[in-house]
């Protein structure tokens, strides 16, 4: 059994007066995928973006209760943020390459954070980044071209890239592949299952049949609350929840 | 009595709304037919079809009218014995003759001009009557033809959407016309200069001194003159001056205005946001001439003062004083068109930035302000375009004297208080100095027109880039 990397108790987070999540309670193992499914608007954003703080960027949102990353409290005032953002990599929805040259976007991470020093380091640091995300081949030869002429699928590889560029140990995923065609999202999900050797993965799918294939753990939320979590092929084969067969079946949802 | 006339054919067709509405709804239960639009399109009809056309016949008899009259007066007046030699005189003869008529002519009054105003009399009446008359005949007409088309159930909303296409139409030809029609007055009139001046020598002299040259007919114009103005029109110190004031504007209205904007786009919290946006514009609000004698009053000479307790002579129009106030001018347009820039960079370019661990700052400076720099780009060189055509500051400030300097405490002038100077006072129309105003504003044209386009493209780019 694999160790726990993240640990959220009574996870509480309000936008305003509405409340968001109630009592998230949920374990995420180390170097493995785990997937969140539920309806649109249960709170599966909300929750990945408790784990580095993105919350901390919406004025009105609040959140109370635990989450720990080996054993370290996440939500402790004094913690560094930029640091924690250093171990807890994001990748977005919609491919967000910044408006400057492959290279460049790559190299922003490492540069903030004080890594490669030199030019021959940030070279380094940039060739292996983007080798990782399988991107390499296709853009090595055009490194100073912007990152946001590439195609979308290329785009979200290079957003990938971005965020293994300052060598993380978490990568939170938040439907990497709704904007992507399937030739595409079948390219993310390969590296996804090359990715997890390394990092804890958290991915947050609609797709019912993308989460079977990348992931080994599944949580199933519902109206903030989360319902079911398991081994993958225990929550798609015979979920313990009604509403959860429900919802891996398309009854709801 | 136009107005009279205007008030009765907007009322009736406004009434004529209400017939056109019921009728047609009564027709349509009457004969059990479907109508082939809502009834109030058929008032709308009306109401159109009775006024566009008497209106449109007032307006073209009301131009027409005073001058078919004047020339039938001239003429009568002529055929009975009055002398004059030219178009002058004979205006002067009209002037009287319509004052005799209104009773506001105290001087002579010879039998010719009596018997003048007596016509002019009889023939205003005449007009007068005769145009009652047809307005009301146009208007009948036209209520016949309509009533005629509407109770056979005609298209009546294409039509209207037809003749209101055309109202819209109209107006935006007027103001195409008028913008081409200035166009071409600054043409013809700098070619008029060129052709006496040499485009080269304005271009590229370095003296103005259009005082030189008063000749006063340039068609007219001898060699000797000619040798004698033909270096007086140099554009350089001109166009060095209006840069070098622009350059110093904006010196002082891109930080502070690009600093503002990324503390109002980033920073400020929604309600001070609200107070303080609204404060700013309003300095955008504040006529310039204000601005002028701020800068003429208050800051030039303090310059001064504050330069000869330092040893320095500085006059007190200075180009530093108008560059300074035309830059605290400029300070809203950059600070709200570059907030607005700001503010259309997706927030998702932010998050990336903030979930690789960026700060704040980081993230404005690396990420958000290249995302916005095309626009910003564009809203600075919007602000630079009107720093170069702005007139009364400089006039206030700058001073006149064509110096060709890059001591920002000297008195400087711009291409636009030369036009005020060249055009104040009286002034022989025809005299190359008065011409060259006109080919100051052409260049100014042309150089704002280049700027703005540039600044528009920039700007287009950037939101094709992001919407
Ligand atoms: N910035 C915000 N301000 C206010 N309410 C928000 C905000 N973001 C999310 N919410 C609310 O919190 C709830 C959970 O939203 P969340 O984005 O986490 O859902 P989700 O499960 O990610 O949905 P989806 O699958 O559509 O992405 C929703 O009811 C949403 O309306
Ligand atoms: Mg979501």
């Amino acid at each position: 059994m694999s160790n726990i990397k993240i640990k959220s108790k009574n996870l509480n987070v309000y936008y305003g007066q509405k409340q968001a999540l109630f009592d998230v309670n949920l374990d995420i193992n180390e170097k493995e995928v785990t997937a969140l499914i539920g309806p649109s608007g249960c709170g599966k954003s909300t929750f990945i973006r408790c784990i580095n703080r993105m919350n901390d960027v919406i004025d009105i949102c609040k959140v109370e209760g635990n989450i720990e990353i080996d054993g370290i409290e996440v939500n402790d005032k004094e913690l560094d943020v930029v640091s924690l953002r250093e171990r807890v990599g994001m990748v977005f929805q919609k491919p967000n390459p910044f408006p400057k040259s492959i290279y460049d976007n790559i190299s922003y991470g490492p540069k903030i954070h004080g890594k490669g020093e030199t030019k021959s380091e940030l070279d380094e640091i940039v060739e292996k980044s983007l080798r990782k995300a399988a991107l390499w081949e296709e853009v090595k030869d055009r490194l100073d071209e912007p990152g946001t002429g590439l195609s979308g699928g290329q785009q979200q590889r290079l957003c990938i890239a971005r965020a293994i560029s300052v060598n993380p140990e978490v990568i939170l995923m938040d439907e990497p592949c709704s904007a992507l065609d399937p030739i595409a999202t079948a390219k993310i999900e390969e590296l996804i299952d090359e990715l997890k050797k390394t990092y804890t993965i958290v991915i947050v799918t609609h797709s019912m049949a993308q989460a079977v294939r990348v992931s080994q753990k599944t949580g199933f939320f519902h109206l903030g609350k989360v319902i079911e979590v398991g081994k993958t092929e225990k929550i798609f084969k015979n979920p313990d929840n009604k509403m959860t067969q429900d919802y891996i079946t398309g009854r709801f949802g | 009595m136009n107005l009279v006339l205007i008030f009765l054919i907007t009322i009736f067709s406004l009434s004529l709304f209400f017939y056109g509405r019921s009728k047609t709804k009564s027709i349509s239960i009457q004969n059990n037919i479907k109508l082939n639009a809502l009834p109030k399109f058929y008032g709308y009809y009306l109401v159109l079809w009775c006024s566009i056309p008497a209106l449109i016949f007032l307006l073209v008899w009301s131009l027409f009218e005073p001058v078919i009259i004047k020339s039938i007066i001239i003429e009568t007046a002529a055929n009975q014995g009055a002398i004059f030699n030219d178009k002058n005189e004979a205006n002067l003869i009209y002037e009287k003759i319509k004052a005799i008529h209104l009773g506001t002519f105290f001087g002579d009054i010879d039998s010719i001009l009596k018997e003048s105003a007596i016509s002019y009399a009889k023939f205003l009446n005449l007009f007068t009557n005769s145009k009652i008359v047809l307005i009301f005949g146009i208007v009948i007409a036209s209520v016949i033809y309509s009533l005629k088309k509407i109770k056979n159930n005609n298209k009546a909303r294409d039509d209207v959407e037809l003749i209101l296409k055309g109202l819209l139409f109209a107006s935006s030809l007027i103001a195409i016309l008028t913008t081409l029609g200035i166009i071409f007055s600054l043409l013809f009139e700098s070619i008029k200069f060129f052709s006496v001046i040499n485009i080269f020598d304005y271009l590229f002299g370095t003296n103005w001194s259009p005082q030189r040259a008063f000749v006063s007919d340039a068609s007219k114009i001898t060699s000797a003159e000619l040798e004698e103005i033909k270096d007086a029109f140099g554009f350089i110190p001109l166009i060095a001056g209006t840069s070098f004031i622009a350059l110093i504007a904006m010196l002082v209205a891109v930080p502070i205005g690009l600093f503002s904007g990324i503390y109002m786009a980033e920073y400020a919290s929604v309600k001070v946001r609200r107070i303080s946006k609204p404060i700013i514009e309003i300095l955008a609000g504040i006529p310039t001439v204000v601005y002028g004698f701020f800068a003429a009053l208050t800051v030039g000479p303090f310059f001064r003062q504050a330069g000869e307790s330092l040893g320095l002579t500085v006059s007190s129009e200075s180009a530093l004083a108008a560059g300074l106030i035309m830059g605290i001018m400029i300070i809203p347009y950059i600070s709200s068109l570059s907030d607005d820039v700001i503010n259309s960079v997706p927030q998702s370019l932010r998050d990336g930035s903030y979930a690789i661990g960026a700060t704040k700052s980081e993230t404005i400076k690396q990420v958000v302000i290249p995302a916005a720099l095309p626009g910003i780009i564009g809203s600075v060189l919007l602000a630079v375009s009107r720093a170069i055509g702005e007139t009364m500051i400089v006039v206030m400030a700058a001073g006149l004297a064509a110096n060709l300097t890059i001591n920002p405490l000297d008195s400087t002038t711009t291409i636009t208080t030369q036009i005020v100077m060249i055009l104040v006072g009286d002034q022989e129309f025809d005299s190359p100095k008065t011409q060259s105003a006109f080919a100051l504003g052409l260049t100014l044209f042309i150089a704002t027109l280049i700027l703005n386009y540039i600044a528009q493209r920039a700007v287009k780019k950037y939101r094709e880039k992001y919407d």
